[in-house]
């Protein structure tokens, strides 16, 4: 169907639209406008993607001048094939209407470990080897001097000699396709995805190629500025952010640096020996100060803080700059030796380098760039054995760049192991926004989007950029489908809260015990419960079955357990689906922040209930925390509690999200904790889980909370049509231009 | 100076204090004794870079100087150093660094171009570590074959008079290093020499170097100060809504002891005022902004009062009276009427339109002719 969205054409993909949709692409379309950005909030399970996809499309088509990409960034491989299928359903449907095929270029691009097609080096487990095995076969130095004698990549070979000139047809490509489209050509999938983004209409790859430094400017550089950027399920883009400048180095990491140093300086002697004139050429080229652009490519900087004067005198010859490594090194080796838990900031620490080891700011800040352009020099193969060595350079280049928003922690030992000593360092960014600030300056619109964004001033605030449209959507629903409530106290009236002071009460236990229990009585199917921590979850376990709760539960359902290590939880995972599948339903016992809050969906049957066992803050011993909060209240004025609530909420609105996938699903969510009842809290989650919290279940006991949940099942177990939903919750075109339909329209957007 | 001088001394020998505090491995090569052993033991190094423990430099400098057990270099016992880093090579380098560093301490605006800068910097790289290749020495060739003139400009620049010994350092290629005691004595005469040369600019960039350390630690000292302040005002706040909560408490159990009103009206007013008084925590305290928009401190006063005024007589005019000795000339508006004016040219329009009228010219003449008149000489 053809909607009129705001005096835009969109062609839509499906018969019926949800009213939030078009509201979406009403506040969309206002962004586009505008040519700024927008932080827009809608449940999830209602049809984000295809929205997104819809109006951008069309807006591109209407408006070639404006918009001239799509790059829609999302976290997961699975999440980006999803997206890449809508595209096509959307492309498909243009098809059908325009009679020919659209000339348009969509594709997804992911790392080398999913796109390689050599018989080799696909075959290596690990991202990191891929890569590197991968660089060893295609990097210039290698080709420019093959005799024979050394192996290539033949299908990189190809590429670089056809590819270039031949543009990829029109179409849509998720990953498998470019694959069998390089095996089919004998080309290079990766790279002719990355090339071929420079001119596709729509990009759909991970945050990490336009968030992460390192990455970033060798993926994402001639990206054009009148690009729409879409960071989906971007709740978490803070600490994506944050991850993607800091740096952790323990003790094994210097070990290792200290013999990746031997291992230069051997190289640098050989050289010396058996070609200098290698290593004279690069010497010259850095006294002339020439700079290579594919050198300031892949460092921890951000583009515009890469310095551009020419490398300092000091480590211009190899073997000098090899003494300055050692000299960092060791002053490294004894800062983490030295005592007790100590914070400084980098002014700090660039002060008391130059103090013991004489080392200036300004070589510093080459480090990273110097290190690479030597490892050129020496055309080292595998790149991935210097890991170490880069990153502790990595470190030296961040920290005499940033002095602000950035702080040095070195911890001697773990909090949990405080007898073996085991010193870290982290060089942790504390301010979300500098990653991020380059895409805002650079690109034309970014939307950030998620199904849990509440409250929504804060991302603006915490990344730091002024947003032209902020909204939140709520849920046009048929009937009530999902059953938020808050179970405050146990049937004993003891209160239910896993506050430090009392989550190892007995009775505190035994409430959720019987909570669980109860509600595996009565709930169909899977069960999915979350509790705040592995600690948590292992301690209350181990309560429940010396309680004898745990046998009780498994009278009604299996219980499966979600576990720190990947692959036993995604055993756990598919065992469960399968228990699901057999009908008597299972209850899975994970945990907030883990891999199964984020990534994993239960849709249906495989979750009709989700308990969030207490609220899931962050660990706030973490040094790393308290630095952050205290730079956030400073900078931005949040006060710590304020700022541990939202994050606390975000997660357990992510977890309980996870049940309610569409509109024909439904779910209960239990908040087993009485501080959800805090209006401060309560104004936290998002809105669309907040406005079906009626004051009756703010402070449940477990009776009450199950007598709830069986009204509720009961009236969901009803048949349930899809003309029920007609004019309500779903539209159809000619409803779509009624003046009521559109008022109702207008009360359920809230606008910021 | 000297003092500032003396205090970043100690606050280094600090620094290093707590940094050599725990290396359990290592171990004196003379006792064998280890951190693991005797926690309290002191490694120490010398300018030759050997480690010795603190009670082995009491026992075998007791004379205050001796030869290092391992390489025999004649050492004083006042040049022990606590041993910072792990390899004590790298504490010699540093060593050695600090001390090439105190005379070679140019700075990028005493060079023209930064091209010259990153020369220097490489210079005393090489003083220090040695020159790598031979490229390096090439440069030197290199620059050695320039014109003459150009040549001797560019060495003195550097700090090298165009002296015969120093054209030999470089014309024989030869490795100068003081890390590696290679050509010691070539080194130390280059520097030596560059000392001599540049002592004034030394001199200078001492002091400078001196205030820019201070700067520094002022500032990170304010940083420290204002986290302390942030840190003591928010526990004042976070007081102040304590007490505030336990006011709030206190005054509905009051009331419910007092007041006639029924018991859920009072429990539904504190609900009320409770949850405002944590709206209103969450609210955050107004920003309050720290600098003008041209980038001027609030806290900064510019002072706006008057520049202060001199307090002293005012100056009365008086006419002035000019002895001319000679007859009074008539005033400018008598000239015209007495007649002198039809001995004068008159006026023309464009004359007028300039200012100029002719009894001004006419006075002029007059006074020019009549001072003097009457004088004589006694």
């Amino acid at each position: 169907m053809k909607l009129n969205v705001d005096g835009l054409l969109v062609p839509f993909p499906y018969d019926y639209i949800y009213p939030e949709q078009f509201s979406y692409m009403l506040e969309l379309k206002r962004t586009l406008d505008a040519k700024g950005h927008g932080v827009l909030e809608m449940p999830s399970g209602t049809g984000k993607t295809v929205s997104l996809l819809a109006l951008i499309v069309a807006y591109q088509r209407a408006r070639p001048s404006d918009v001239t990409k799509l790059i829609y960034c999302s976290r997961t491989v699975p999440e980006i094939e999803k997206v890449v299928e809508e595209l096509r359903k959307l492309l498909d449907c243009y098809e059908k209407e325009l009679g020919e095929k659209l000339p348009f270029l969509g594709l997804a691009l992911s790392s080398r470990k999913n796109l390689c097609i050599h018989p080799e080096v696909s075959a290596l487990r690990y991202g990191k080897d891929v890569d590197s095995r991968c660089m060893a076969l295609t990097a210039p130095h290698v080709r420019a001097q093959s005799d024979g004698s050394r192996p290539l990549c033949n299908f990189y070979e190809d590429w670089d000699t056809h590819g270039r000139s031949v543009p990829l047809p029109h179409g849509i490509y998720n990953l498998d396709e470019l694959r069998a489209l390089g095996r089919r050509r004998g080309w290079c999938p990766y790279f002719l995805a990355r090339y071929s983004i420079l001119h596709a209409n729509a990009v759909v790859y991970s945050y990490h190629y336009l968030l992460d430094p390192k990455v970033a400017d060798a993926v994402s550089k001639e990206l054009a500025r009148r690009a729409v950027v879409v960071f989906d399920e971007a709740h978490n883009i803070d600490n994506v952010c944050i991850n993607a400048m800091g740096v952790t180095i323990t003790r094994r990491t210097l070990d290792r640096c200290q013999s990746n140093l031997a291992a230069l300086q051997e190289a640098v002697q050989r050289l010396q020996q058996v070609d200098e004139a290698r290593l004279a050429q690069e010497y010259r080229r850095l006294v002339q100060g020439l700079r290579d652009p594919e050198l300031s490519q892949g460092g921890p900087l951000l583009p515009e803080d890469v310095p551009t004067e020419a490398l300092p005198g000091s480590i211009r010859s190899a073997r000098h700059f090899l003494g300055f490594l050692r000299r960092f090194l060791g002053f490294l080796r004894t800062r983490l030796r030295g005592g007790p838990l100590r914070q400084e900031s980098a002014p700090a620490f660039l002060r008391d380098l130059r103090l013991l080891a004489c080392i200036e700011a300004r070589p510093l800040r080459f480090c990273s760039e110097r290190l690479r352009s030597l490892l050129r020099t020496l055309e080292v193969l595998d790149v991935s054995e210097f890991t170490p060595i880069t990153l502790v350079a990595n470190f030296g280049s961040l920290v005499s760049t940033y002095s602000k928003g950035f702080t040095i922690i070195i911890e001697p030992f773990d909090d949990r192991t405080p007898t073996i000593s085991n010193p870290v360092l982290h060089f942790s960014c504390l301010d979300a926004s500098i990653a991020i600030k380059p895409i805002f300056e650079r690109f034309q619109s970014v939307i950030i989007t998620s199904g849990t964004l509440s409250p929504l001033d804060m991302y603006p605030k915490i990344l730091d950029f002024r947003p032209v449209t902020m909204a939140t959507f709520s849920m046009t629903l048929a009937r009530t489908c999902l059953c938020p409530m808050i179970v405050g106290r146990g049937n004993d009236q003891v209160a239910i809260t896993s506050k430090f002071e009392t989550r190892e009460d007995i009775a505190v236990i035994r409430n959720l015990g019987n909570l669980l229990l109860e509600l595996s009585a009565v709930v169909p199917d899977g069960i999915v419960a979350f509790f705040t921590s592995y600690q948590y979850l292992e301690s209350t376990v181990a309560a429940w079955y010396e309680q004898g709760i745990l046998e009780n539960i498994q009278r009604n359902k299996l219980i499966f357990i979600e576990t720190q290590d990947g692959a036993e939880t995604s055993m756990a995972l598919e065992k469960y689906q399968e228990a699901c599948e057999c009908g008597r339903g299972a209850v899975l016992l994970s945990v907030a922040r883990g891999k199964v809050s984020e990534g994993v969906d239960f849709v249906h049957h495989y979750g009709r209930a989700v308990i969030m066992f207490g609220v899931p803050y962050v660990y706030t011993q973490s040094r790393i925390l308290k630095a952050r909060l205290e730079f956030l209240r400073d900078r931005f004025q949040l006060r710590e509690n304020e700022f541990l609530a939202f994050d606390a909420m975000r997660h357990a609105a992510q977890c309980v999200g996870r049940a309610l996938r569409g509109k024909s699903d439904y779910g209960i969510m239990v908040f087993a904790d009485k501080r959800y009842a805090r209006p401060d809290r309560r104004g936290k989650l998002p809105r669309w889980i907040q406005e079906r919290i009626p004051d009756s279940s703010l402070n449940l006991t477990v009776d009450e909370a199950v007598q709830v949940a069986k009204g509720f099942l009961r009236a969901m177990a009803q048949p349930f049509r899809q003309e029920d939903q007609l004019g309500l919750s779903l539209l159809t075109v000619e409803q779509l231009q009624s003046q009521e339909v559109l008022q109702r329209l207008e009360q359920g957007v809230q606008q910021l | 100076m000297e003092a500032a001088g003396g205090e970043a001394g100690g606050r280094q020998r600090e620094a290093a204090a707590a940094m050599a505090m725990d290396m359990d491995d290592l171990g004196c090569p003379r006792c064998k004794t280890t951190k693991y052993r005797n926690p309290s033991l002191k490694l120490m190094v010398n300018v030759c870079g050997h480690t010795l423990c603190e009670s082995c430099v009491e026992l075998l400098f007791v004379r205050g100087a001796g030869n290092c057990h391992e390489c025999d270099t004649l050492l004083r016992k006042s040049n022990f150093r606590v041993q910072l880093f792990e390899d004590p090579a790298i504490d010699k380098e540093v060593e050695i660094r600090k001390k090439v560093l105190k005379i070679y301490n140019k700075r990028e605006d005493d060079f023209p171009s930064l091209s010259e800068y990153n020369d220097f910097l490489e210079e005393i790289e090489e003083i220090v570590q040695g020159p790598c290749t031979q490229v390096t020495n090439q440069r030197c060739h290199k620059s050695l074959e320039l014109p003459r003139q150009a040549e001797g400009q560019s060495w003195r620049f550097m700090g090298f008079r165009p002296l015969p010994s120093a054209y030999a350092i470089f014309q024989h290629g030869q490795i100068y290093n003081l890390t590696n005691n290679v050509d010691l004595e070539n080194t130390k005469r280059k520097m030596e020499l560059y000392q001599k040369d540049n002592k004034e600019v030394i001199q200078k960039n001492k002091i400078k170097l001196m205030r820019e350390q201070e700067e520094l630690e002022e500032a990170l000292e304010a940083e420290r100060q204002e986290s302390e302040q942030r840190r003591l005002l928010i526990q004042k706040e976070e007081q102040i809504q304590q007490i505030l909560k336990r006011k709030n408490k206190q005054a509905l159990l009051d009331d419910l002891e007092k007041s006639s009103l029924p018991a859920s009206l009072l429990l539904a007013q504190h609900k009320d005022r409770s949850t405002q008084l944590e709206m209103q925590v969450e609210k955050p305290s107004q920003v309050r902004p720290v600098t003008f928009s041209t980038g001027i401190k609030m806290g900064q006063t510019i002072s706006l009062a008057p520049i202060p005024k001199l307090e002293e007589a005012l100056y009365t005019y008086q006419p002035l009276q000019v002895e001319t000795y000679g007859p009074e000339v008539p005033e400018l508006e008598m000239l015209g009427r007495l007649g002198y004016l039809t001995h004068v040219r008159a006026a023309s329009p464009q004359d007028i339109a300039g200012g100029y009228t002719s009894s001004l010219a006419c006075s002029r003449a007059l006074q020019d002719a009549f001072s003097g008149l009457f004088w004589h000489p006694n």
